[in-house]
């Protein structure tokens, strides 16, 4: 049986079960929210780690002419490389309905029970495929819509079509998956191939380091070695891509996202504080008598301020009851998710125990940390100041600016004016309730305003590039060919071969950069209208001059504009000058006049790729004309190798997006509930230190819906009040995690645009919070009867 | 039995006039204390340099006008409210020197204090309100605890009523259990503001009973009232007006006949 100054704590908990419950509610959102988060966060981190690790992921992949196994045996023999394996990877496409293809990829595997880098692993069925069979990689399975057990239609780059039975499912976590960018993977062996017109030699080498594993230096060193042995056995390498060593490619993109919605859940219990701080406000103001009391028969002030803070405390701990548990399984739920999302497999279970150490440290000290000053401040009243009646009735209405202002406010309805007096009565804890709103609705909107920022960002990379689709051909061809029978093509308004090439920057050391593409439209085209941030754009008569997208400048950063640069171009070093900086698109582009880089390749008058302007610019006619394109150059003998087109890049952007835009609306949902428990806290103690009044209300007439409306009313007034507040807000907090989300996704500030339709949808949101808060304090209000009025205190 | 209870720091009330550790000769002792509020019209002297002292097993009653600083004397001597100027020793206390931490432990285990209204906390039980400050001093063990609270109750016949919430009994019967809580710690000083303040008189009469039992156990008692028969069964009477005593009476019934106090002006009670 506890001591009776204990018991007086649980029954106040008890006694006032609403304040109880709003309490730890809020404060349980936050924990939870907290919990989510850093669940996901550890648990996503260590299991996508040790997945990775577990495909021993290559240290450098190189892209060779095409190759046999006596080179991968060189390279594996020297003796700062650990283990090579030679790959083969080869494009079709793979039909997915009466009108849908999509790009596939085929990688061949010689041993499927011996892969040594990058491993592949058996999903389910075969393994491995026989002849004629593909593994589909399963993030593939989704978008393509084909299963094991179906045979699927591919189109390989001679424009003839093959069956292939889906023999089973592989996982291959090297993969960005299908859902990202829509193209699908298989996996095949090389009789397969072969008999797909593909060749039976390798055109990729993967490597792992002998030492220092995760030095990304040594490993550039390492790789460079092995290119220059690759080089002298007489292979040209095109390509060499050293990843971030032991990280996932979408390890980055994780980290960055848990770190935003993580700062979002910290946030929303810090919001849940302001809550605390009021409700205990109001208790200490209540039990001022009480506390009068208890000194006066003998408790110290430590004493009573261990008994607030203990139900604070316990508040706190039943929070935690509630939030640890539902954090954990929220975390499952969002990790299982994330990983489904990102194709890899969670393996390890159980809530690791710093994060429950975590949310029980936040759980606990925020609060009390909220509960300290009002504590404080209402035990420090003395013995007879809370006993007499001098030193009370703070907190009337009359006194300040505000009050004088709103007193002004004429000519409205008499409820509404006493809704309207109503607010302004407390001032402090309309403040504190004002602020989680304001800082609810301006998250919100913020969130809002980083997705349109985002379309923004993407219709400016697609205005940029002003075609409507892209055709990769397997080889140059004669431009004017490509151009006649693109132009024969119903729907196609225009066309222009473009040259191609891949180069690479050797760097003033003699190191080489990861490969860089050079596209080289006609001297004043105008289906490139890129951004020019810095420099200018080519002029007709330029020669060594090239434009570099920002991309380049982040992937090299000591050039500018203005340098002189060496670019291998094949086997040929060539000297350039950059003249301009152009926008981001992704990875690191230049442009270059077609006639020079046409000259530099012995090309001249060919084209690898060819750009063509549709009629109408949706999505569907797009695809339907790229369809058109492909069976017109097919018929004619071309090969094309994959056709693009910007409703597609529109469509897996907006998907990628979407996904982001979700988990930070998932966020500011959390912390508009924690907004409208805080409202809703304010007014039920409002409601209850009103009851005298609203029992002179009931007494000279008022009707239930008066009473009800005066309450759900005040509550309106503050919740657009705080819309306005959230408005004004919204505007710097937009442009922080607009540029927050750029550098963590992009790598650069995203161009802010506010989103409008935020700021409204957050004025239907707050009044309709507002109005859901109040109703219930404004119901229990209207209930009373002049009876218990009177009988109260 | 009762003697245990009641008289726990008995070397204390069974020596009169013993000289305490501040050199006071008297168990409590007044010197010279004003009391002024700031108000909005100004400073105000609710006492003007009272002196008083009161010897251990005095039964005294503060009589005056309503606003003649009566609560703020009693205060005063309860560590409740503290001196703009003067003295106030209780015991070994040197009541004005305290600071409010001091103040509260030294208070609740010396003075039992009762207030004319919103005496008991709400969400306690008449026995649970008994035992607080026990509690809160730390004192007794807590089985002993219970047990003391149940024999406080049944000295004021309230025993039957022990776990009922306040809400659930008469202002009469809440008295009562707050003079309960009052002798809680045992303390030797019981202060009571108008106790019987809205009692009606036969309950009145009971809580006075009570009192002069106390006083005959070794209590030294100082009561507020308004009541003009109580004020005549107390030993001394103290008359208040505008912050000063105007006179004081000794009514020794034993040794003396009984002679009604004349009080200057009719109480506004
Ligand atoms: N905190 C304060 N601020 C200003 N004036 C005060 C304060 N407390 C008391 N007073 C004034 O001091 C005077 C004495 O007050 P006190 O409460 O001691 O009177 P009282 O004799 O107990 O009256 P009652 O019989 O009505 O209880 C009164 O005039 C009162 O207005
Ligand atoms: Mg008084």
């Amino acid at each position: 049986m506890p001591s009776p100054r204990w018991r007086k704590v649980l029954r106040d908990l008890w006694g006032n079960k609403t304040r109880t419950v709003l309490v730890v509610l809020s404060v349980a959102v936050g924990v939870f929210a907290v919990g989510m988060i850093a669940n996901t966060q550890v648990i996503l981190s260590r299991d996508l780690a040790q997945s990775y690790a577990a495909t021993n992921p290559a240290h450098a992949i190189l892209s060779i002419e095409p190759f046999d196994e006596s080179l991968v045996r060189a390279v594996r023999n020297m003796p700062e490389v650990q283990e090579a394996q030679g790959g083969r990877s080869y494009w079709v496409r793979l039909k997915t309905g009466p009108n849908g293809w999509v790009n596939f990829q085929l990688f061949a595997i010689s041993d499927y029970d011996d892969i040594q880098i990058n491993k592949v692993w058996p999903e389910s069925g075969a393994w491995p495929p026989q002849r004629r069979e593909v593994l589909l990689e399963r993030s593939s399975v989704g978008p393509t819509k084909a299963y094991v057990g179906d045979t699927v239609l591919v189109e390989i780059p001679n424009g003839q079509q093959r069956e292939l039975r889906v023999a089973g499912l592989a996982h291959d976590l090297a993969q960005v998956p299908t859902a990202f960018w829509g193209g699908a993977y298989g996996y095949v062996t090389f009789d397969t191939l072969a008999w797909l017109d593909g060749p039976r030699t390798y055109n990729t080498l993967y490597i792992t380091a002998a030492e220092n594993a995760f030095d990304r230096e040594q490993i550039g060193r390492i790789a460079e070695r092995v290119r220059d042995r690759v080089e002298r056995s007489g292979w040209t390498v095109y390509r060499m891509e050293i990843p971030e060593p032991g990280k996932h490619w979408a390890d980055d993109v994780i980290q960055a996202l848990l770190l935003v919605l993580g700062a979002l859940g910290f946030l929303s219990l810090i919001l849940s504080g302001f809550l605390v701080v009021n409700i205990v406000t109001a208790l200490l103001a209540q039990q001022v008598r009480q506390i009068g009391i208890m000194k006066a028969v003998g408790a110290r002030r430590d004493q009573i301020m261990g008994m607030y803070l203990t139900m604070v405390l316990i508040f706190g701990l039943l929070a935690l009851i509630l939030a640890v548990p539902l954090g954990a399984l929220a975390a499952r739920a969002l990790i299982g998710y994330i990983a489904g999302l990102m194709n890899f497999d969670i393996v390890s279970s159980g809530i690791p125990p710093r994060v429950i150490a975590l949310q029980a440290a936040v759980g606990v000290i925020v609060p009390l940390l909220a509960a300290l000053y009002p504590v404080t401040v209402g035990t420090r009243i003395t013995a007879r100041e809370a006993i007499s009646e001098y030193g009370l009735g703070k907190g009337r209405f009359g006194r300040g600016l505000t009050d004088r202002l709103v007193e002004r406010v004429r000519g409205l309805p008499r409820p509404l004016l006493l809704s309207l007096r109503n607010t302004f009565r407390r001032k402090g804890r309309l403040a504190l309730t004002l602020a989680t709103l304001t800082l609810a609705g301006a998250i919100f909107i913020a969130v809002f305003s980083v997705r349109a920022s985002l379309f923004y960002e993407l219709d400016d990379v697609l205005e940029y590039l002003n075609y409507d689709i892209e055709v990769d051909f397997t080889q140059p061809y004669r431009i004017a060919r490509i151009e006649r029978e693109a132009l024969r093509v119903p729907g196609v308004v225009g066309a222009e071969g473009w040259g191609f090439s891949i180069a690479h920057r050797r760097r003033g050391d003699g190191s080489e950069s990861e490969s860089i593409r050079i596209l080289a439209p006609p001297v004043g085209t105008d289906m490139l209208q890129p951004t020019i941030s810095e420099g200018r754009w080519l002029r007709p008569g330029d020669r060594r001059a090239i434009v570099v997208t920002t991309d380049l400048l982040q992937a090299e950063p000591d050039v500018k504009v203005g340098d002189e640069i060496v670019l291998r171009i094949g086997e040929r070093d060539t000297t350039w000058q950059i003249v301009g900086v152009a926008g981001r698109v992704g990875v690191p582009f230049a442009y270059a006049n077609y006639p020079h880089l046409a000259r530099i390749v012995s090309s001249v008058g060919y084209a690898g790729v060819l750009v063509v302007k549709t009629e109408q610019d949706d999505a569907a006619f797009q695809s339907q004309v790229a369809r058109a394109l492909e069976e017109r150059f097919k018929r004619v003998g071309l090969h094309v190798a994959a056709t693009m087109t910007m409703g597609q890049i529109r469509a897996t952007n907006i998907f990628q997006f979407n996904v982001l835009f979700a988990f930070l609306l998932i966020m500011a949902i959390l912390l508009a509930v924690v907004g409208g428990l805080g409202l809703m806290g304010t007014m039920s103690l409002n409601v209850f230190e009103r009851i005298r009044e609203i029992g002179v209300m009931r007494a000279i007439g008022a009707s239930d819906r008066a009473v009800l409306q005066v309450v759900i009313v005040e509550s309106v007034i503050i919740g657009v009040l705080s819309w306005l507040l959230a408005a004004i807000l919204a505007l710097p907090l937009s442009k922080l995690l607009c540029d927050a989300i750029g550098v963590a996704f992009i790598q650069k500030p995203l161009t802010f645009t506010f989103s409008v339709d935020g700021v409204l949808m957050w004025l239907v949101v707050a009044v309709i919070v507002a109005a859901l808060a109040s109703f219930l304090p404004a119901r229990n209000a209207s209930r009373l009867t002049v009876r218990e009025v009177l009988a109260y205190e | 039995m009762l003697g245990r209870w009641l008289n726990r720091s008995g070397s204390r009330t069974e020596a009169p006039t013993g000289s305490y550790q501040n050199g006071n000769e008297h168990l409590i002792e007044v010197r010279e204390v004003v009391k002024t509020y700031e108000t909005a019209a100004g400073p105000f002297s609710a006492l003007k340099s009272v002196d008083l002292q009161v010897d251990t097993a005095e039964f005294v009653a503060v009589i005056g006008k309503s606003g003649s600083g009566k609560s703020t004397l009693v205060n005063m001597i309860a560590g409740i409210d503290r001196p703009t100027s003067g003295q106030v020793f209780v015991g070994d206390a040197a009541v004005h020197t305290l600071s409010e931490g001091q103040l509260a432990e030294w208070r609740g285990r010396n003075v039992g204090v009762i207030f004319q209204f919103f005496q008991l906390l709400p969400t306690l039980t008449a026995i649970e309100n008994v035992m607080l400050p026990m509690d809160f001093c730390n004192m007794y063990s807590p089985q002993e605890r219970q047990e003391r609270a149940m024999y406080l109750l049944e000295q004021v016949e309230m025993a039957q009523h022990a776990h009922k919430l306040p809400s659930a009994v008469s202002g009469g019967e809440q008295q009562r259990v707050a003079i309960a809580r009052a002798l809680a710690n045992s303390p030797p000083i019981v202060l009571a503001d108008e106790p019987t303040g809205n009692l009606d008189s036969k309950t009145a009469e009971g809580v006075l009973q009570l009192f002069e039992r106390l006083v005959e156990q070794g209590k030294t008692i100082l009561m507020v009232t308004h009541d003009k028969d109580l004020s005549e069964r107390v030993m001394r009477t103290i008359l208040l007006a505008d912050g000063e005593i105007v006179d004081q009476v000794v009514n020794n019934r034993t040794l003396q006949p009984f002679v009604p106090m004349q009080p200057k002006e009719p109480d506004s009670a």
